[in-house]
């Protein structure tokens, strides 16, 4: 039994016309429905709100940093692996650049420790660090005096220099200290930036020593050719890191040759473990909101399946004419499964708008870090898709009870 | 068109058994236009909605246009009626929110011609509209109409799909002698212009435009004769 798209049109239409004609009824009914999206859909823009904030918390101090060690495989002799195959080289480096992208910066990072002397005063051991431009995205530090690295001081291996505020105060240099010139290893730097000291030590950084960064090109050059490098890199977002590790480990292992079975050379770690600590607490409250939607709209649903059987006994003599002029049980079941699903997505739709407003609301409470709280669009698919649900489920019965009415039955009917 | 044999129609409530039809023979023919008559309780209804495909028989055979309609499922039924049937009853039956116009295109919503245009839905409720003299009443709500005019709206959704046969339950039994005048005007008309119509009535006035009366009493056919002669009998009853 085909009903012609016709009969759906109309269907629909007069299921709109039902709901209208009976408005308040209609909204009473469907109120179920509307709490229950309205307040689900709330709680997971707060929820996705609160994510996007510890995820960007994350990114500040590091949760998206990969750093790529050399590293000798545990179990295996050490003459299998001497140190030049498990350095890395600036090409390696170079090559994870083109072909991982998941990855916003890297940079490879060479420390060494030289004399390093100004006017006043000069420094055995300091650590110098080569580095890239890509250096302060992939650190997160930056300038707050000069300017910072760029590529035509990598390219053109020029002699600059940035320090932070304790090598200034070590070297005896003026506070305004960009345009001073120093001494590396014995060649004249010039200073063209002040690096920001380092703020969080959680990962080993100390911020009272002092740091001297020269361009990575420039510091090949004033090291042996056996240099030891790491790599920092950062990926485009907190949520991609692992893939940009996993990109990292293959291209690695790729142009390593490393064949499968055989162990990793080097190591790439991020440091995600936070973050999957915090989705699995998000996953925990998303499946409550799922539990309170649950009920909600199973007290919903009976709603409607109450409302549906009033509509049949009401309408019990439009059914009969109906049938009397040509519907079949099919047309009117579907008739009234239409009227059930129009009358629940109307609700969904009514309480995905309240959900909506709700996570404005969210975001404009000062201090409650919910910013960025919005209703994403699976949530709204879902809402809707489970009131469909309700829909179908709760007006399957009264449908079936319209169809199976007697044409004459339902004509004689007061 | 139209061939009974042998029809019955038992109800059973509770216990007890009716017998509403104890063995109907009829045959109607095509353009005929036929009154049923007899007593309240004769069986008259039961008989309008066997052959109107709304109710199966207990026993017996129904041949409609030569189809054999007895037994054939409530789909294939449903079917039947929206193509070979047109239905007026006492109490019109109009959706109390449609207008005229969508009153009278509702069959067509359950047709089996799929892919018909508005305009040509709206073109053959028209012509329907227009066939009743209804053509100044388009888009007027039930309940902006007077009886006559409802009765005529549904005689026109009846006649939308040009049914084989037009058949009536006591379509005057809501109203008065003028109104019962214009609608019955209306079925004369119908009738010249080649419908087949059968008409359940308890006046002699109505059995009047017919050309044939058909009486029942107790489920059996009493008597099934030409008008003129049916209406001497009455006289000299
Ligand atoms: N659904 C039913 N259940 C039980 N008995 C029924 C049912 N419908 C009709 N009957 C009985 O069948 C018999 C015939 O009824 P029917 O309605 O056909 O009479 P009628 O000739 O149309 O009468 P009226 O002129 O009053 O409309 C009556 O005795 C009636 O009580
Ligand atoms: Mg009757």
């Amino acid at each position: 039994m085909i009903l012609s798209p016709y009969f759906y049109a109309q269907a629909i239409k007069l299921a709109l016309s039902q709901i209208w004609a009976n408005r308040k009824r209609s909204l009473l009914t469907a109120l179920g429905i509307i709490v229950g999206v309205a307040s689900t859909t709330s709680v997971i823009a707060a929820l996705s709100g609160l994510k996007a904030n510890v995820l960007a918390e994350f990114e500040t101090f590091g949760a998206n940093r990969i750093y790529v060690f050399p590293d000798r495989p545990d179990d295996k002799p050490r003459n299998m692996y001497p140190r030049d195959k498990i350095r890395i080289k600036p090409w390696e480096v170079v090559e994870l650049q083109q072909s991982c992208p998941s990855l916003r910066a890297i940079t490879p990072v060479t420390e060494f420790g030289v004399s390093v002397a100004s006017d006043e005063r000069e420094l055995d051991g300091i650590t110098v660090v080569g580095i890239w431009p890509d250096w302060h995205e992939a650190e997160n530090r930056h300038v707050i005096a000069g300017r910072t690295f760029n590529q035509i001081d990598e390219d053109g291996e020029r002699q600059v220099c940035l320090l932070n505020e304790s090598a200034i105060d070590e070297l005896r240099l003026p506070a305004e200290a960009v345009g001073s010139h120093i001494l590396v290893d014995g060649r004249r730097f010039l200073v063209v930036g002040v690096i920001e000291t380092l703020q969080s030590r959680m990962f080993g950084g100390d911020g009272n020593t002092a740091e001297v960064f020269i361009p990575f090109s420039v510091a090949i050059k004033l090291q042996s050719s056996e240099f030891f490098l790491r790599v920092t890199a950062v990926a485009k977002s907190a949520e991609l890191s692992e893939e940009a590790r996993s990109e990292i480990q293959r291209t690695m292992r790729r142009i390593r040759g490393i064949q499968p079975g055989e162990p990793d050379t080097f190591r790439a770690e991020a440091i995600d473990q936070y973050i999957d600590q915090f989705k699995v607490l998000a996953a925990g409250i998303t499946a409550i909101a799922a539990g309170i939607v649950g009920i909600s709209l199973l007290v919903g649903g009976i709603g409607i399946m109450n409302i549906m059987l009033v509509s049949v006994s009401e309408r019990t003599r439009e059914i009969g004419l109906r049938k009397a002029v040509g519907a079949t049980p099919a047309a009117i079941m579907m008739q009234f499964l239409l009227e059930a699903l129009v009358l629940c997505l109307a609700g969904g739709l009514v309480g995905v708008v309240i959900g909506k407003l709700f996570a404005i609301g969210l975001t404009m409470i000062p201090g409650a870090s919910l910013e960025r709280a919005d209703v994403p669009l699976w949530a709204v698919l879902l809402s809707f898709a489970f009131s469909a649900l309700v829909g179908l489920g709760f007006g399957f019965f009264p449908a079936l009870k319209a169809a199976r009415l007697d044409p004459i039955e339902a004509l004689r009917h007061e | 068109m139209i061939c009974v044999k042998a029809l019955r129609k038992i109800y059973r409530v509770g216990e007890e058994q009716i017998h509403a039809l104890r063995g109907v023979d009829l045959e109607i023919g095509a353009n005929e236009m036929v009154a049923v008559m007899g007593a309240s309780g004769s069986g008259k209804s039961t008989l309008m909605n066997i052959i109107g495909c709304l109710d199966q028989p207990t026993d017996g055979l129904y041949e409609l246009d030569g189809q054999r309609v007895a037994q054939m499922s409530e789909s294939a039924l449903a079917l039947v009626r929206n193509e070979k049937i047109g239905f007026v009853f006492q109490s019109f039956e109009l959706l109390a929110r449609q207008t005229a116009l969508e009153n009278v295109e509702l069959p067509l919503i359950y047709s089996r011609e799929a892919g018909l245009t508005s305009r040509e839905r709206e073109r053959r409720a028209l012509r329907a509209l227009d066939r009743v003299r209804l053509s100044d009443r388009v888009t007027h709500r039930p309940n902006q109409l007077s009886g006559g005019q409802k009765q005529r709206v549904a005689i026109a959704r009846a006649i939308l799909n040009h049914p084989a046969i037009l058949m009536a339950d006591e379509p005057t039994g809501n109203l008065d002698s003028v109104t019962t005048k214009e609608v019955m005007e209306i079925f004369r008309q119908l009738h010249e212009e080649g419908q087949t119509v059968l008409i359940v009535t308890h006046e002699n006035d109505v059995a009047s435009y017919c050309q044939r009366v058909i009486r029942l009493r107790d489920g059996l056919v009493l008597s099934d004769l030409p008008i003129h002669e049916d209406q001497a009998g009455v006289a000299s009853r």
